[in-house]
């Protein structure tokens, strides 16, 4: 556990790039160990997917690999690739989801549960992504800044964005030991980094 | 002076997070606002100790009470003073030389003595039997011991202080003096613990104090609060309809406590609690438009979109029946719609100087404060207050009420539990439950606010 905390404690530090990726200027390709998963993925939606070269600390952007939680694939081809450390007692974790939605550009509409009190819930319709702060802008992609979420990024801060029809987000749980500040930060660092994947022919 | 977050951190300052020092920032992020108040007015001290006339400004089109910028309470115990025939001369002499230096404004200093039930019972317990102020409605003492409500945590602590001070300035040094004029050259107290906070700012479309505060601390979700809010949560909570005129919330005037032989006119209840705030789970769990509705009731919309000043005027005031309906309908109920069954007055009512009170008027004149404090800024008993050196957001509530019942039927009213019987069936840190799931209680006491006359040791002298 405390090795846990410790890790944790270093992905504190200024992002550093990963060894599959370098920047300064040269946009990179999806590393060479992560390339087939998103490849796959790519195939299987039929429409480009983001290939990330930077993670988040102890992250990696393997699918099949330590740290792949969620991979769900709908029946209109939208994706939902998570990668997930859950670290020990109240170390932290450390949570990324990416999504896409081939041939759709709107937000989608969750359902929003509303806990009334014991086994009693209260459903609603609204957003999956609400409250938008601004947008931020990197490696040619205009993304807006959503800090209220809701499924398997609730409580995350997420970026979406549009590309050739298709809406894309990337979102990073705050929790600990990354705070807002941190969260945002490092979403910024993802983004830098993506690759678009394109399905082979 | 303009100080950003990095600026700050580079300098010596930031030795001083954490502690009493993050404070000092306040007059270095925050000009002396202005104040319309009526300064003649204002320079003669109320009978009442609670009553500090503040001033207006407009907000968003609604009437908003400028809050003074610094805002203090330290908590003590009796020290071995022997006679208290003394100990009330020798406060007094010191009170009043706080009253010959300082205006009684904000500009000034504001200083209210409260005293606590373990004085009353432990200090002056025969005088206290015959003259402590009764609340007739409740058929109880207007002063009770302090009591967890059904959203507090287990653990809260129910703290049992003889005397509490609080002081309100707009500048830091007033405070300063007074706290050691009170608590280090006199030997009558011994200190249990300084709570400190900051209030106010960006009414006029400038970065508030709590924004700027936070920002400088460094509190998870300090970047989440609106530019302009004047509290961390984000919405004006100071609109001059939703605090208590100046005498209402003293004893004598809404009728509901027998003042007896009359000792305590012109006296008040105060309800004092540190409240954390989740600001993380409020920003990022809840959109706009949820928090609106769940900071004032579901069925009202903002004016605008990101709109801070919400108006809750006699004409918007909830009652249980709405408060029911809107539960039935949408399955939860607002923080301040839950409230205003029981703050507001149900009737119109003339107090006994012949102000009219119409129905819809607030009872509590809250004095409440954001605060960085984690729970307090000092404290003799670190490990009973968990205390941490870690700055951290939250609010040091205080509120003016006639009685403890009364502040009991507020905070109740807030878990859905309503004098008429109803109880709307909500868990205790539900989402459907106003605020109380981003909000955690840690302590909270009762005190009674004697007036002027008898601030030092009452019932001492008798």
């Amino acid at each position: 556990m405390v090795a846990a905390a410790a890790a944790l404690a270093l992905c504190l530090l200024p992002a550093a790039a990963p060894a599959a990726h370098r920047a300064g200027g040269t946009r990179a390709a999806c590393p060479k160990a992560w390339a087939k998963g998103w490849l796959a993925l790519a195939k299987k939606v039929q429409a480009p997917v983001y290939c990330p070269t930077w993670m988040p600390n102890p992250l990696d952007g393997h699918i099949g690999g330590e740290w792949q939680d969620i991979y769900s694939i709908g029946k209109d081809r939208s994706y939902l690739v998570g990668f997930l450390y859950h670290g020990e007692g109240a170390s932290g974790d450390v949570h990324v989801n990416f999504r896409g939605y081939p041939g759709r550009t709107r937000i989608p509409r969750c359902r929003i549960v509303v806990p009334i009190s014991a086994g009693k819930i209260r459903n609603g319709i609204g957003p999956c992504f609400a409250d938008p702060r601004g947008r931020t802008k990197a490696n040619g992609i205009t993304a807006t800044v959503y800090t209220v979420n809701q499924d398997a990024d609730q409580w995350h801060v997420l970026l979406a964005w549009r590309r050739a029809g298709t809406l894309y987000t990337v979102s990073e749980h705050v929790i600990r030991p990354y705070n807002f500040s941190h969260v945002v930060k490092n979403l910024d660092a993802l983004l830098r980094g993506l690759v678009l994947v394109r399905p082979a022919r | 002076m303009r100080l950003t977050r990095r600026r700050l951190l580079g300098s010596a300052l930031a030795g001083a997070l954490g502690g009493a020092g993050i404070y000092e920032l306040v007059d270095q992020l925050a000009g002396t606002p202005a104040r319309a108040i009526d300064a003649a007015a204002a320079a003669a001290l109320p009978p009442e100790q609670h009553v500090l006339d503040l001033g207006t400004v407009t907000s968003e089109g609604v009437e908003v009470v400028v809050p003074p910028l610094h805002s203090e309470l330290v908590t003590a115990t009796l020290a071995d003073v022997g006679d208290l025939a003394a100990a009330r001369h020798e406060l007094e002499q010191a009170l009043g030389r706080l009253d010959a230096e300082y205006a009684g404004t904000a500009a000034g200093l504001g200083v209210t003595v409260a005293w606590g039930l373990p004085y009353f019972e432990r200090h002056v317990a025969a005088a206290w039997a015959k003259h402590g102020p009764l609340d007739r409605r409740a058929g109880k003492p207007a002063l009770l011991p302090p009591r967890r409500f059904p959203s507090d945590p287990h653990d809260t602590i129910l703290e049992d202080n003889d005397v509490a001070v609080l002081l309100r300035s707009d500048t830091l040094a007033h405070v300063d003096a007074a706290r050691t004029a009170l608590f280090d050259d006199l030997k009558l107290f011994r200190t249990t613990s300084i709570r400190r906070g900051f209030a106010g700012g960006g009414f006029a479309g400038k970065t508030s104090l709590p924004k700027k505060m936070a920002m400088a601390a460094g509190v998870p979700g300090a970047d989440l609060i609106p530019a302009t809010a004047e509290l961390f949560l984000g919405f004006t909570s100071t609109q001059k309809s939703g605090l208590g005129p100046r005498r209402i919330a003293s004893f004598e005037t809404l009728g509901l406590v027998d003042l007896r032989g009359g000792y305590f006119r012109n006296g008040t209840h105060m309800h004092v609690s540190h409240i954390a705030e989740d600001l993380e789970a409020w920003y990022l769990n809840f959109d706009f438009d949820e928090r609106v509705l769940t900071a004032f009731a579901p069925s009202l919309k903002a004016p605008r979109p990101d709109a801070q000043t919400i108006p809750q005027g006699p004409q918007d005031v909830s009652d249980t029946a709405r408060v029911r309906r809107d539960f039935r309908t949408a399955g939860r109920f607002g923080h301040s719609g839950s409230i205003q069954p029981t703050s507001r007055l149900q009737h119109d009512v003339v107090g006994p100087d012949g102000t009219a009170y119409p129905k819809g008027t607030a009872i509590p004149q809250r004095a409440d404060f954001n605060t960085l404090d984690n729970p307090f800024a000092w404290t003799s008993r670190p490990e009973r207050d968990g205390f941490s050196s870690d700055p951290a957001a939250g609010v040091h509530f205080v509120v003016f009420n006639p009685s403890s019942d009364d502040f009991e039927r507020n905070r109740l009213a807030m878990d859905g539990v309503f004098p008429d019987g109803t109880t709307l069936p909500v868990g205790p840190q539900s989402r459907a439950q106003g605020f109380n799931s981003v909000l955690t209680t840690t302590h909270r006491q009762n005190f009674l606010v004697p007036p002027r006359a008898h601030r030092a040791f009452p019932l001492a002298e008798l």
